[in-house]
């Protein structure tokens, strides 16, 4: 049996997130992670007015701690 | 006259030429003594001179100028109380990493070699969990979490080697390894399903050779069935498995080529072969020290002629953290079903980099590789985060292909040197709750006895 590590695939869009600071409505944009080095492209809740970027706990716990992890210990 | 730890056919003829001076003991009565390395030749050798026993040269190296450059790089002092005087003393010079906790004295075999002396015959009851729990506290008032070996004996012997795993986990401790003959595991697959869930890393598990006749020698008695069908329970349950040969000379020497060659026939599950030259301390047959020593160069000779050149000695890297003469590492990638070495990374040592990463690179390295599954994002969905999908999955799949190999030569009673010692970063924790480094704790004169087993 091989270990398995599955993530989740991101919670409804339809909750009606708004950003905190000017209020408006997030919408799916283009965002670029970077970290040592490498550039990942995603797509994430953002304010359009001011860009503000709503980053999903468990996409933070998940994906993208495995991956620093991976950077760091190479 | 002079005692030798080396083969007639060995006795050095060439000229001296004095290359270090160290400390080392005496084989006989462990006293500490001067000690030098002499090359003759292309060959290096350990003097001393006991003023009670004699005179006593061991092989130590082959390859003069390979030699001279690591020791120089291992250059530092001679540990100042010797061997005997480990418990207590601040002078150690390197942390330790890695920690054996030898939890049974027992085992379910009796091999003519073992470090530890043990035996089916041996009847001290196992320490209890309380005893190991306090082994545990110890250890992280001493610098821990350290990467734990459950050790004997034979370890598998207890039934609730689970529940040491589970209290490690409790306090602290996140990398475990079970060093193993394998016995019980070929025989029961629930109780290596119960050691996984319990949050094991990694099996080291003995294995000599690919042939009965090398187990006979070794172990007393043909196992080669038996190490399989534990490496396939061990793949049934999820578990790293990391084969551990001792190799002595004349014995199982040539079959280097096969093992690594099985080894990577078992992949990913079997995560790399790590080969250990016999050394000369606990049980051994005086007829294999006679048969004399297989040093670091001459065992990775061996390795690139089995091989035909698919691994090759310059491929080995030696340590930098514990002595340069100690150990030796490489990493390769499997493509197209031929080894391809990867670029030498230091973090191969788990003490080069700060600890939670190296006790990270450790689990990595040793356990079973991943198999990256995300769920596929759905209609909707808040976020969508294929670039980071993709990489971790290559990464995965980078990681079933990866195998390392390495090694370690401990050290005996015949080619002690204090200043290797020092820089030992293995130990092994006494009955009594203290650290010992590994080389001393097991070191032994040619009665046999040593400092810490409760014989001298």
């Amino acid at each position: 049996m091989d270990r398995q590590k599955t993530y989740d695939a991101g919670v409804s869009g339809d909750e009606g997130l708004r950003c905190a600071r000017c209020g408006e409505p997030l919408v799916l944009s283009p965002v670029t992670f970077t970290y040592l080095g490498h550039a990942f492209p995603v797509e994430l809740p953002a304010c359009e007015a001011c860009g503000l970027v709503f980053v999903p706990e468990e996409l933070a716990k998940g994906r993208i701690l495995h991956v620093e992890r991976s950077l760091e210990d190479k | 006259m002079e005692k030798t730890a080396v083969a007639p056919s060995e006795q050095p003829r060439a000229a001296n030429r004095v290359i270090s001076g160290t400390r080392s003991v005496c084989p006989v009565c462990l006293e500490v003594i001067d000690a030098r390395y002499v090359a003759r030749g292309e060959r290096i050798y350990m003097e001393k001179q006991c003023k009670k026993h004699g005179a006593f040269t061991a092989l130590v190296w082959e390859g003069a100028e390979e030699f001279e450059r690591l020791v120089r790089a291992g250059e530092g002092q001679p540990c100042p109380s010797g061997p005997q005087h480990c418990i207590g003393c601040r002078q150690h010079a390197q942390k330790t990493c890695c920690v054996l906790l030898e939890v049974s004295d027992r085992c379910n075999l009796s091999c003519p070699v073992c470090f530890a002396g043990s035996s089916e015959a041996v009847a001290t009851p196992d320490p209890s969990l309380a005893t190991i729990a306090g082994w545990y506290d110890m250890l992280m008032q001493n610098g821990g979490p350290f990467n734990i070996q459950l050790s004997g004996g034979e370890p598998t012997m207890r039934d609730d080697l689970p529940e040491v795993i589970r209290l490690g986990l409790e306090r602290g401790f996140s990398f475990f390894q079970l060093n193993t003959n394998g016995l019980r595991l070929a025989q029961e697959p629930d109780y290596v399903q119960r050691l996984a869930q319990a949050g094991l890393n990694t099996v080291f598990l003995q294995f000599d050779g690919i042939r009965d006749t090398t187990y006979e020698a070794i172990r007393g008695r043909p196992l080669f069935d038996e190490k399989v069908r534990a490496i396939a329970h061990c793949r049934q349950a999820g578990l790293g498995v990391v084969l551990v040969p001792t190799v002595a000379k004349g014995v199982n020497d040539h079959e280097l080529g096969d093992i690594v060659a099985f080894a990577k026939g078992q992949m990913p599950h079997v995560r790399g072969v790590h080969f250990q030259p016999m050394s000369f301390f606990g049980r051994y047959q005086e007829d294999l020290a006679d048969s004399g020593r297989l040093t670091i160069p001459a065992l990775l000779r061996a390795l690139e002629q089995q091989s035909r050149g698919e691994i090759k000695k310059g491929d080995f890297s030696p340590a930098n953290t514990e002595h340069p003469l100690c150990s030796f590492h490489a990493d390769y990638l499997l493509e197209e079903g031929r080894f391809v070495l990867q670029p030498s990374c230091e973090s191969a040592c788990c003490c080069s980099v700060p600890s939670d990463q190296a006790r990270r690179v450790v689990a990595r390295k040793w356990s079973a590789p991943e198999v990256y599954a995300p769920t596929p994002p759905e209609e909707g969905s808040l976020y969508r985060a294929d670039a980071l999908d993709a990489f971790l999955q290559q990464r995965a799949e980078v990681e079933r292909r990866q195998f390392a190999l390495s090694g370690m030569a401990f050290q005996d009673a015949f080619n002690l040197d204090l200043n290797r010692l020092g820089r030992c970063y293995i130990a092994e924790v006494s009955p009594d709750g203290h650290l010992v480094p590994f080389c001393a704790y097991n070191l032994t004169g040619t009665d046999h006895a040593g400092f810490y087993r409760g014989v001298k």
